[in-house]
C-alpha cells in the first residue's frame, strides 16, 4: 500500500512538472461574446503552433477585471495579461509591474519583419519613457458617421475643414434636419467630440498634456477648443435632448433621417445596419481639420497584451506577444471582432467600406489617442464629461465648468 | 373589516368602478405589454424607434434561441432553482418548528423572541450588503451557492415565522390538549396535528418564499461574482452586448426567467389564496 502511494506521489510529482515547464498563464478581461470568441481562436492556434507549450487562460468580467488586475500583478502574476494603450497602461508602467518589451519592437529577425515599421503609427501609443511596454492587436477608428442621402439632397460634400464642417451643420439646419445626433445621458460621448476639437485645434501633443494633467484646464488652448465647440451648440447643431438619450437611443433620428451625423466610433455601424440603413446612405469620414498643419492624429482606443515584471513563463510570454504582432494573426483576430489590425500587413474583411475606410485613416495617422477617458484619470476623467456634459446643455458656464476642472486636475493630478 | 360589495354601493359608483377597472388594469399590464412586445422584435426595430407598432419582423423564436446559446442561460436557470428550491425547503421548515414553540409554549423570552423574528423583517436589506459580503467571506461561504442559501434561509425565517407563528396561534387549542391528554409526545402533536393542520398555510409561504427568492437581484450581485453560480435574474444581464444594450434579447431572458414563478402560483392557487385569508377571519 505505501509503495502504491509513494509511486502516485512520483507519478504526480513528474506530471505536474513536466506541465509546468511550458504552462503560460494568460489572464483577460474579454468576457464578452466576440472578443471571447477571439481569444478562445487565438488560444488554440498558439498551441497548435507551438506544442511544448500549454496555455491556462483565466477570463474575468469585463468591469471586474479593472480591480483585479492592480491585485493579480502584485500577488499572482500571470504570463501575460491585455490591458489598454496610452496613459491607461502609465501606473503600472511607473509601479515597475510592466515588463519592458522594446526588444520586441526593436528586432527585425523574425517571420514578419520590422514591427517597428509594421506598427509604427501605434508605437507612440505604447511608449512610455522611450520604452515600448506592450504589444497592440485590436483597435477601431473614432470619426464622422454620416448620411450619404441627406448629404447629397442637400447639395452637401464631404467636408474636409472646420469651416466646411461648420457651413454643412448650418444647410442642413436650415433645411430642418438636426446636423449631429449625440445621446450624452452617460456622458462618454460628449468626451469623443472633446477630444477630437482638441486633437484638432492643438494637436496629439497637447492633448497628451492635457489629458496627464500637465496644462491647466484655463489654458487659452483649452478656451480655444471650446470657441470652437461654440460654434456648434450655440447655434444647436447637436441633437436637442441629448442628455436624456442614450448613445444608442440617439441613432434613432439618424435611421429616421431626422439627424444626419453622429461622431462615433465604428461599433455605431452594426445596430445602425441592422435598422435598415445601408452602404449607399451611410457614409464615413475623418473629423475635419481644425488648425491648418497640425498633424492628424486620430481616435483609436487599443486593445494590448503586456508581459507583468513578475511573470514566471517570460519565455514563452515573449513568443506569445511576438505570435500576437503577427500581421496574419491580427487579421484573423479582427476578423472576429469585427474591428482593425494594427500591423500594416494585415487586411481586412472585404467589402466592409467602413473598416476600408478606417484602416486607411489609422494606418495614415500621426498617432492615436486612446479616448478620454482611457487617457485621463478615472477621477479627471468622470469630472471631466460631467463638465462637457453640462458645457452642451449650457454653454454659457463654459467658464465655471472649466475653472471647477482646473480645481479637480490640481487634487487629482497631485 | 372587509370594503363592501361593490354590487351595495350606489349606482354611479359603480358605473365609477366599471370604467375605471379596465384602465387602470390597462396602465398596470402596459409595461409587461411593452417587454413580450419587444421580445419578438429585432435590435433594428428598437434602434429605428420603432418600439410601439407592428414589428416589422418576428424574431421571437430567433431571440429565444439567440438567449439560450449566447450566454450560458440554462446554467442560470439550473443555479436558480439551486439557490430557490432549498432556500424554499430549509426557510418553511425552520418556521414551521419556531412558529409552533413560539405558538404553544408559555415561557419567559417568548414575546421577546417574537418580536426579534419580527424586528428582523424590518432591517432594510442594504445596511446588511458589507458585514454580510464579510461574513461569508471569512467563513469561505462567498461566491457559492451555499452562502447564497444559508443567508436567504437566514433571513426569509424572519418573515415566514411570525406567519406560522399567527396560523397556529389561531388553531383550536382543544385540539393540542386531546393530543397531549392521550399520551402523544410534543413532537408527535407537532407532526401529527400542527402540520397536516397548517397545509394551506405552508403553501402559501412556499410560493411566496419560491417568487422572493428567484427574483431576487440584489444578494446574487452582492454574494455572486462568476457564472458558476449566478443565478438568472443576475445573469441576465450578460445578455448585453459589448456595446450595445439588447432591448430585445433582455426583454425575451427577463420572461424565461418569470415563467417559473408564475407557474408555482397557478399550481399552488388554491392553497395560497385560502393560506394568506385563512388566519384573517378569526383575527
Amino acid at each position: 500500500m505505501k509503495k502504491v502511494i509513494i509511486s502516485l506521489i512520483m507519478m504526480f510529482g513528474i506530471i505536474s512538472s513536466t506541465s509546468f515547464a511550458g504552462t503560460l498563464v494568460i489572464n483577460t478581461d474579454t468576457s464578452d461574446a466576440a472578443p471571447k470568441e477571439a481569444f478562445e481562436y487565438i488560444i488554440k492556434k498558439f498551441e497548435e503552433e507551438n506544442p511544448d507549450v500549454t496555455v491556462k487562460w483565466n477570463v474575468f468580467d469585463h468591469e471586474g477585471y479593472k480591480q483585479s488586475i492592480r491585485n493579480f500583478l502584485n500577488t499572482d502574476p500571470p504570463d501575460v495579461a491585455n490591458w489598454y494603450a496610452g496613459n491607461r497602461m502609465l501606473p503600472f508602467v511607473r509601479a515597475g509591474l510592466f515588463e519592458d518589451v522594446s526588444d520586441i519592437w526593436k528586432d527585425s529577425g523574425w517571420v514578419d519583419g520590422n514591427l517597428s515599421e509594421n506598427m509604427e503609427h501605434a508605437k507612440k501609443s505604447m511608449t512610455i519613457g522611450g520604452k515600448q511596454w506592450g504589444i497592440p492587436y485590436t483597435y477601431y477608428q473614432w470619426g464622422v458617421y454620416y448620411r450619404k442621402d441627406l448629404f447629397t439632397a442637400n447639395g452637401i460634400s464631404v467636408p474636409k475643414t472646420w469651416d466646411d464642417f461648420v457651413a454643412a451643420c448650418a444647410t442642413l439646419k436650415a433645411a430642418g434636419i438636426t446636423p449631429i445626433t449625440i445621446g450624452s445621458k452617460y456622458l462618454w460621448t460628449t468626451a469623443g467630440v472633446f477630444d477630437y476639437l482638441n486633437l484638432r485645434t492643438n494637436g496629439y501633443e497637447f492633448h497628451m498634456d492635457l489629458t496627464l494633467g500637465k496644462v491647466p484646464y484655463t489654458d487659452p488652448k483649452v478656451q480655444a477648443v471650446f470657441d470652437k465647440w461654440d460654434e456648434l451648440v450655440k447655434p444647436g447643431y447637436f441633437l436637442e435632448n441629448h442628455a436624456a438619450l442614450s448613445w444608442q437611443e440617439a441613432l434613432t433620428p439618424m435611421v429616421n433621417g431626422e439627424a444626419a451625423m453622429y461622431v462615433m466610433g465604428n461599433f455605431a455601424v452594426a445596430p445602425l445596419k441592422e435598422a435598415g440603413l445601408r452602404d449607399s446612405n451611410l457614409g464615413f469620414f475623418q473629423f475635419p481639420e481644425i488648425t491648418p498643419g497640425i498633424p492628424m492624429a486620430e481616435e483609436a482606443p487599443t486593445d494590448t497584451v503586456h508581459i507583468p515584471s513578475k511573470a514566471k513563463n517570460k519565455t514563452d510570454a515573449k513568443r506569445f506577444l511576438i505570435f500576437m504582432s503577427r500581421a496574419d494573426v491580427q487579421e484573423e483576430i479582427n476578423k472576429i471582432l469585427g474591428q482593425l489590425p494594427i500591423n500594416k500587413n494585415s487586411s481586412v474583411k472585404k467589402g466592409d467600406p467602413f473598416l476600408k475606410a478606417g484602416l486607411n485613416m489609422l494606418n495614415n495617422a500621426y498617432a492615436m489617442a486612446q479616448f478620454y477617458d482611457r487617457d485621463a484619470p478615472a477621477q479627471m476623467a468622470s469630472e471631466g464629461m460631467k463638465g462637457f456634459q453640462e458645457y452642451m446643455s449650457n454653454p454659457d458656464r463654459r467658464q465655471k465648468i472649466l475653472e471647477r476642472l482646473e480645481k479637480v486636475r490640481q487634487k487629482v493630478y497631485k | 373589516m372587509f370594503p363592501t360589495p361593490i354590487h351595495q354601493r350606489p349606482i354611479v359608483n359603480q358605473y365609477v368602478y366599471k370604467i375605471f377597472l379596465p384602465i387602470s388594469l390597462i396602465i398596470w399590464l402596459i409595461p409587461i405589454f411593452g417587454i413580450l412586445m419587444t421580445s419578438i422584435r429585432g435590435l433594428g426595430d428598437i434602434t429605428a424607434g420603432n418600439m410601439w407598432g407592428t414589428p416589422s419582423e418576428f424574431l421571437l423564436f430567433s431571440n429565444l434561441y439567440d438567449v439560450f446559446t449566447n450566454t450560458p442561460m440554462i446554467k442560470y436557470t439550473l443555479n436558480s432553482f439551486k439557490v430557490t428550491i432549498p432556500t424554499m425547503l430549509g426557510a418553511v421548515a425552520l418556521s414551521c418548528m419556531t412558529g409552533f414553540a413560539l405558538a404553544n409554549y408559555k415561557f419567559k423570552t417568548n414575546l421577546i423572541i417574537f418580536f426579534i423574528f419580527i424586528a428582523g423583517n424590518f432591517v432594510p436589506f442594504q445596511i446588511l450588503m458589507i458585514p454580510v459580503r464579510d461574513l461569508t467571506f471569512k467563513i469561505g461561504l462567498y461566491n457559492t451557492i451555499t452562502g447564497l442559501v444559508l443567508f436567504h434561509v437566514a433571513f426569509q425565517t424572519g418573515f415566514c415565522t411570525l406567519f406560522m407563528r399567527n396560523f397556529i396561534k389561531a388553531l383550536p387549542q382543544e385540539l393540542i390538549e386531546a393530543a397531549r391528554m392521550d399520551g402523544a409526545s410534543e413532537f408527535r402533536i407537532f407532526w401529527k396535528i400542527i402540520l397536516p393542520l397548517t397545509r394551506p398555510a405552508i403553501a402559501a409561504l412556499c410560493v411566496l418564499i419560491f417568487t422572493f427568492i428567484w427574483n431576487d437581484y440584489f444578494w446574487a450581485t452582492v454574494l455572486i461574482q462568476g457564472d458558476h453560480a449566478m443565478p438568472i435574474t443576475a445573469g441576465l444581464k450578460s445578455l448585453n452586448g459589448q456595446w450595445i444594450t439588447a432591448y430585445h434579447l433582455l426583454s425575451t431572458g427577463s420572461i424565461v426567467a418569470a415563467i417559473p414563478p408564475v407557474i408555482m402560483f397557478f399550481l399552488m392557487q388554491k392553497h395560497f389564496i385560502a393560506g394568506l385569508t385563512l388566519g384573517a377571519t378569526k383575527g
